[in-house]
């Protein structure tokens, strides 16, 4: 059809020359805004109109993060990071990193969240601008408040002209660090390639740095997507990692001279152990003291089977103490103080005259808008350091302020230690026995049937706050054994931390559980479903009370606080009516699965069938149904 | 060896402090415990809970008068029960209840307590 003297066939031969001429100069310029649309065109950057693109800005980028080392990315696909995608795919060969699917942004982070503990390094999680980064908010915070490396990388067309009517204007923003900057570490909008790569680097250095956090880079959409100018030009520096700080070599003497001289010095250690050095640190330091332990269970920081291991006593050791040596512990307060629930009565906990030392990083990331900095302390002496790289420095100074006499009496403790040790760990037991073949199955059953079936094994329990049987009684000598908590107690942390932590450990002959309560796997249940497209294996045993249990507690105090009726608590706390049907939903997903199961007998055969599936390479889920506590 | 004179008032006493409580019954002292969601602290059996939820009940719970305080006007943390809403009858068949708990086996016994 012809129109305007122009015929359909030299139409489309005149459009094939152009196109053919634009595909000979894609070169990047920046057009001004007098210029003809025509002229622009002809110097604009050659994406619009475009027929390909064969070195994206996206390209560059995957070899800033192969540079970085990360090995996994996980995300929910979104179009303000589709060329970066693309390239890990395709240029990257989807390896190193290997882009990891998740359902919900929440799930991305929280597995590099696990993932970090159990690896100890970052992963990298990809997210859109506005809502991808809001879905993942929660998630952010929990590793913000457990000091966990996170590389995030946010995708954004901070180019208004580029970005396509509609969607693309509700998924892009001025500042997308905005809405997380209050609880990562550090963050940048790299304008050009080179800037990329430059905050990339510094943003893993600064995410790997006691105290660990999360840090996110934005991606520009335009600088994915555009051609990459001149390669020649760009470089990726070399990153190198800061050495942990230790604390102040006098402060850390004046420390020592305190824990020698107390006759019932006690240590807290919560996030002092980083690595299994950091374990063997703390027990070379508890035993030239000869003081005991409370591991708070942030992280695996002292052998459970060791005489010095108190964790249980924590209370009673505090009130007894005359020093007492905090190691990164969150909540220093909380140590020596109580507030009652819900009558919020003030109770002190410990001797006034306590003198109590502090050697934490926690100072040094604290902001002010969300509280998780927890109540102030006043202590004796703060040393501003990490725990891990301070204890060889402060053990030395241990043993030089230690004379022969008080030797002797550090020595003398040994049999009364061992003994309450003993006794420590027989009331646990006694503790764990009441109800042992209760309908539901109690907690304690639960997790001794657990820890029977993985004892034979090299085994990483995920995560050891909902359920602590398992820190109370398991032997425990690794630091991979126990991973902590979600560290802001962000409900829905669980289930994809542990997936996380199980892709880290899958390589190295780890078997990795996790005891999973039923209302945080609801949050975002699809990371069963990465855990079986990605042949992740876990060993998911279900804590199911079919309650978010803790608000049941809370709704009866409320109740008899305001004395009203004391048996509607499980109105708007309850998962049940329907109950949940956990195997089914796994299975759904492709998880290997059993139960409901309601007889505590039958745990431990079914346990033995799913570690099977685990040693096979593969998810598998065990539904039971458990007491509330 | 003969127990220490003290224990042993102190025995005979919880025993008839156990004896005075009023008649319930325990089968309606279940269904209360589940209602009033006594559970959800100190566990379907007494058996308590963990993370600081609730002490152990049974086997062999508190004597009677204590027992009553504790619903009544608790202290620490647990909620108060008034009688309004658990009633006195509930009260006794949920002790009763309470006292009906056989014991769990000992620790000793138990092989996954014992490695």
């Amino acid at each position: 059809m012809q129109n305007d003297g122009i015929d359909r066939r030299s139409f489309l031969k005149g459009a094939a020359a152009g196109a053919a001429a634009l595909g000979s100069q894609l070169v990047a310029t920046t057009a001004s805004p007098q210029t003809a649309q025509s002229e622009t065109d002809a110097k604009e950057p050659k994406v619009a109109g475009a027929k390909s693109i064969d070195r994206p800005g996206s390209d560059f980028m995957v070899n800033v993060i192969k540079a970085t080392g990360i090995e996994y990315i996980a995300a929910n696909p979104g179009s303000s990071f589709r060329s970066l995608h693309e390239s890990i795919v395709n240029y990257g060969g989807n390896k190193n990193p290997e882009f990891l699917t998740c359902m919900h942004e929440e799930s991305s982070v929280a597995m590099a969240h696990g993932y970090a503990k159990a690896a100890g390094k970052p992963m990298g999680v990809m997210a859109h601008g506005t809502v991808g980064l809001q879905h993942a908010a929660m998630a952010v915070y929990n590793a913000w408040c457990d000091r966990v490396p996170i590389m995030m990388f946010a995708g954004n067309f901070v180019d208004a002209s580029m970005r396509r009517p509609g969607v693309e204007w509700y998924h892009c923003v001025q500042d997308p660090a905005l809405l997380l900057r209050d609880f990562i570490k550090w963050d940048d909008q790299p304008a050009s390639l080179q800037h990329f790569a430059e905050s990339v680097m510094r943003a893993y250095k600064l995410a790997t740095t006691p105290p660990m956090e999360p840090v996110l880079i934005t991606a520009d959409g335009g600088l994915q997507e555009h051609p990459i100018e001149d390669e020649s030009k760009l470089s990726i520096p070399k990153l190198t990692l800061s050495v942990p700080p230790q604390g102040d070599a006098g402060a850390l003497r004046e420390a020592a001279q305190l824990l020698v001289a107390a006759e019932q010095p006690v240590i807290i250690a919560d996030r002092a152990a980083r690595t299994q050095e950091g374990v063997r640190r703390l027990v070379a330091l508890a035993e030239t003291l000869n003081a005991p332990v409370v591991c708070l269970g942030g992280r695996m920081n002292f052998p459970t089977t060791h005489y010095l291991c108190r964790s249980e006593d924590g209370r009673a050791l505090v009130r007894g103490a005359d020093v007492v040596l905090l190691l990164e512990v969150a909540d220093p307060w909380g140590q020596f103080n109580a507030i009652s629930d819900p009558q919020h009565e003030y109770r002190r906990l410990a001797s006034p005259d306590v003198k109590i030392v502090h050697i934490t990083l926690g100072d040094s990331v604290m902001k002010s808008n969300y509280q998780d900095m927890q109540r102030f302390c006043p202590v004796d002496l703060s040393i501003n350091g990490d725990a891990e790289a301070s204890l060889p420095a402060l053990t030395e100074e241990v043993k030089r302020a230690t004379t022969s006499d008080r030797r002797a009496a550090l020595a003398a403790r040994t049999e009364k230690l061992q003994a309450q040790h003993r006794e420590m760990k027989d009331r646990t037991r006694a503790l764990a026995a009441n109800g042992w073949d209760a309908q539901p199955v109690s907690t304690a059953r639960l997790s001794m049937e657990l820890w029977n079936a993985v004892k034979g094994e090299q085994w990483c329990l995920a995560e050891t706050a909902n359920v602590t049987w398992s820190r109370r009684l398991w032997p425990a000598t690794e630091h991979y054994n126990f991973l902590g908590h979600s560290g802001a107690a962000g409900v829905g942390y669980c289930a994809p931390a542990a997936v996380g932590a199980a892709l880290a450990n899958r390589d190295k002959g780890i078997v990795t559980v996790v005891i999973q309560p039923d209302g945080d796997l609801m949050y975002a249940p699809g990371i069963l479903w990465t855990a079986a497209h990605h042949k992740i294996p876990i060993l998911m045993l279900m804590h199911n009370n079919r309650a978010y249990h803790q608000e049941v507690m809370h709704l009866q105090k409320m109740a008899g606080l305001h004395d009203r009726r004391m048996d509607t608590a499980r109105i708007g706390t309850t998962i049940e009516d329907p109950n949940i049907d956990f195997a089914g939903l796994a299975r759904a997903q492709g998880v290997w699965a059993e139960g409901p199961i309601t007889e505590p007998a039958a745990i431990g055969p079914a346990l033995a069938r799913a570690l099977k599936i685990v040693q096979g390479g593969a998810p598998a889920l065990i539904d039971v149904v458990s007491q509330g506590r | 060896m003969r127990p220490p004179a003290m224990l042993l008032a102190l025995v005979a006493s919880a025993a008839l402090a156990q004896e005075q409580a009023p008649p319930g019954s325990a089968e309606q002292g279940y269904h209360a415990y589940m209602k009033f969601q006594c559970y959800t602290c100190h566990g379907t059996v007494g058996q308590g809970g963990e993370r600081n939820a609730g002490p152990k009940l049974a086997p062999s719970p508190f004597p009677w008068a204590g027992f009553v305080m504790q619903v009544r006007a608790p202290r620490q943390d647990m909620p108060a029960y008034r009688e309004q809403f658990l009633s006195s009858q509930d009260l006794a068949d949920i002790y009763a209840y309470l006292l009906s708990i056989k014991p769990s086996p000992a620790a000793k016994s138990i092989s996954l307590l014992n490695p």
